[in-house]
């Protein structure tokens, strides 16, 4: 679906020393889950931006769902294939009306006015907005926000789905929602990339990169990546909860079976623990 | 909540006046701004001042809503009565001191523009109270369309202003929460002295600027990602012809500013 190949790119055109990225290597695949971890000014947004056409590429070879992101006359294909959520809700938003604010994407790519309303509705259902379509966005709260957004986003019926740090803003309660919508997503078929800072959202993951300065440091599963204590040093990346009470156990002298990646696993490790030494 | 309130944002609701079309609303306010301009007679105002209210009752908001943003300026209309009192006429003095002259048709000047500009800003919020500011859009972008035959890009010009109107409530959030932070390190807004308060809104302003900015570099980055390529090349609005009442509306205002003129 994505494949990009040694990417370099440099906010100062005047010379290429300063880069934001430094030959990333990057692929996705149909229908996966892809998270990108990594801290501030990482190039992470920066890599996102290439991935529809925001951002001209420099240096480097990119295909999106087989478009050539050198091709200039090609990128309105490649923007109307990867719709991206972005990091500030507020920043978003066109309209002061729901519906016509996930409209504004199905009008720019002038779809018929009679369809126009339908696919605004089926995209509020997906996110689970129905029934807000004439609310303003500012009454809404920012998980809600953030969801809207999204309809707006899905109304194009994009093939590949980019969240660029798009919980950060976020409380608590509206991060799940989010999540929860990502995760039916994925459930679905969408191919979905996820960039963000907190490492919690990578263990549903299904390839785990781990982005530090404008390089791609690692991949693999979130198991083989979350648990792996040297290379999160590496990136500078605090381990899971649950990944920390094992290595926490293991200087304590416990052993748990299976390193956990969720707090509900490492539960269920320590109930099996406890049944273990009990007999 | 508030905040949105009072700037005469649109609150959807079933008013008479929300389900009335948005092309006869601009224009009919249009017309009726002619007519505050054009009026002169203490009956003229009369009429007038009864349309607004009657307006006001009609989009079903209380009537303080209608005023709150006016209420908010009320210096600034002390302000422009007695310019107006004070200079505008040299004959007839009432009183004279210096430059300065005090008039009975001063006086009445003065009233007569603080009442305009009044009566011009309750109707456009109650305009911009009952229309979506896409339909507003729609309308202005009706208005300028003769602009485009002059090279003008009149579409995008009407999206940059609804974009505009629907980012002032965001911008005014972000001010009270920087005036808040600045008040907690030491500012003085409510100091009494004039040169305190004005030092105190300079490091208020350079934020809000800075960050109106950024928005609209990310408002921007957006919109092209959602695939906008300037306003011309968009879905139409389906061009519904303007129903009976929307044109009974219009005949109405107009009638209003013929009315006008003749008294």
């Amino acid at each position: 679906m994505i494949n990009a190949r040694n990417i370099k790119f440099s906010y100062d055109f005047s010379d290429g020393r300063h880069r934001s990225l430094n030959g990333t290597t990057f692929s996705v695949k149909k229908g996966e889950l892809a998270v990108i971890l990594g801290h501030n000014g990482c190039g992470k947004s920066t890599l996102m931006k290439h991935l529809n056409g925001l951002i001209e590429l420099q240096q480097g070879e990119l295909t999106v769902n087989g478009i050539d992101a050198s091709d200039i006359e090609e990128v309105w294909k490649m923007r109307r294939c990867a719709g991206i959520v972005f990091q500030n809700p507020d920043n978003q938003f066109v309209s002061s009306v729901v519906e016509e604010d996930v409209a504004f994407g199905l009008e720019n790519y002038e779809v018929p006015r009679e369809e126009i309303e339908e696919r605004v509705s089926s995209a509020l259902k997906t996110v689970g907005m129905e029934g807000f379509e004439k609310r303003s966005p500012h009454m809404l709260s920012g998980g809600q926000k953030q969801r809207v957004a999204l309809a707006g986003v899905l109304a194009l019926e994009p093939e590949i789905l980019i969240f660029d740090e798009a919980t950060s803003m976020l409380d608590p309660q509206g991060r799940a929602e989010v999540l929860e919508t990502v995760k039916r997503l994925h459930s679905e078929g969408k191919t979905i990339i996820m960039v963000t800072h907190y490492i919690e959202e990578a263990v549903f993951a299904d390839t785990v990169w781990f982005m530090h300065d404008g390089e791609m440091l690692a991949h693999g599963t979130p198991r083989e990546m979350l648990t792996d204590p040297e290379l999160l040093a590496d990136t500078g990346l605090d381990a899971p909860l649950a990944v920390k009470l094992y290595y926490d156990l293991l200087d304590a002298g416990i052993k748990l079976d299976h390193c956990p990646l969720t707090n509900e696993e490492a539960a269920e490790e320590i109930c099996r623990l406890k049944s273990v030494m009990s007999r | 909540m508030k905040l949105t309130n009072m700037t005469g944002l649109y609150v959807p609701a079933k008013s008479p006046l929300h389900r009335l079309d948005a092309r006869a609303k601009f224009f009919g306010f249009l017309i009726l701004v002619a007519a505050v301009i054009l009026t002169d007679t203490l009956y003229g105002y009369a009429i007038i001042v009864a349309v607004t209210i009657a307006l006001a009752t009609m989009c079903g908001m209380p009537l303080g809503t209608a005023f709150a943003s006016v209420r908010r300026l009320w210096s600034v209309f002390i302000i422009i009565f007695i310019m107006n009192a004070f200079f505008f006429a040299t004959e007839e003095p009432i009183w004279h001191w210096w430059i300065i002259t005090l008039s009975k048709a001063g006086m009445l000047q003065g009233f007569s523009v603080v009442f305009r500009i009044l009566i011009i800003m309750v109707l456009s919020n109650i305009l911009t109270l009952t229309t979506p500011p896409m339909e507003i859009t729609g309308a202005i972008q009706l208005m300028l369309k003769p602009l485009n035959l002059l090279r003008i890009p009149a579409d995008d010009i009407a999206m940059i202003i609804s974009v505009a109107i629907q980012f002032i409530p965001t911008l005014l959030e972000e001010t009270d929460t920087i005036k808040k932070a600045q008040i907690a390190r030491g500012a003085r807004f409510e100091s009494k002295k004039l040169r305190e308060r004005a030092a105190a809104f300079l490091p208020l302003l350079v934020p809000i600027f800075l960050s109106a900015f950024k928005r609209a570099d990310e408002l921007a980055m957006a919109m092209e990602a959602r695939g906008y390529r300037g306003a011309k090349n968009r879905t139409k609005k389906k061009s519904v012809p303007m129903n009976g009442k929307a044109w009974l509306a219009l005949v109405l205002c107009t009638a209003i500013c013929a009315a006008e003129i003749i008294i």
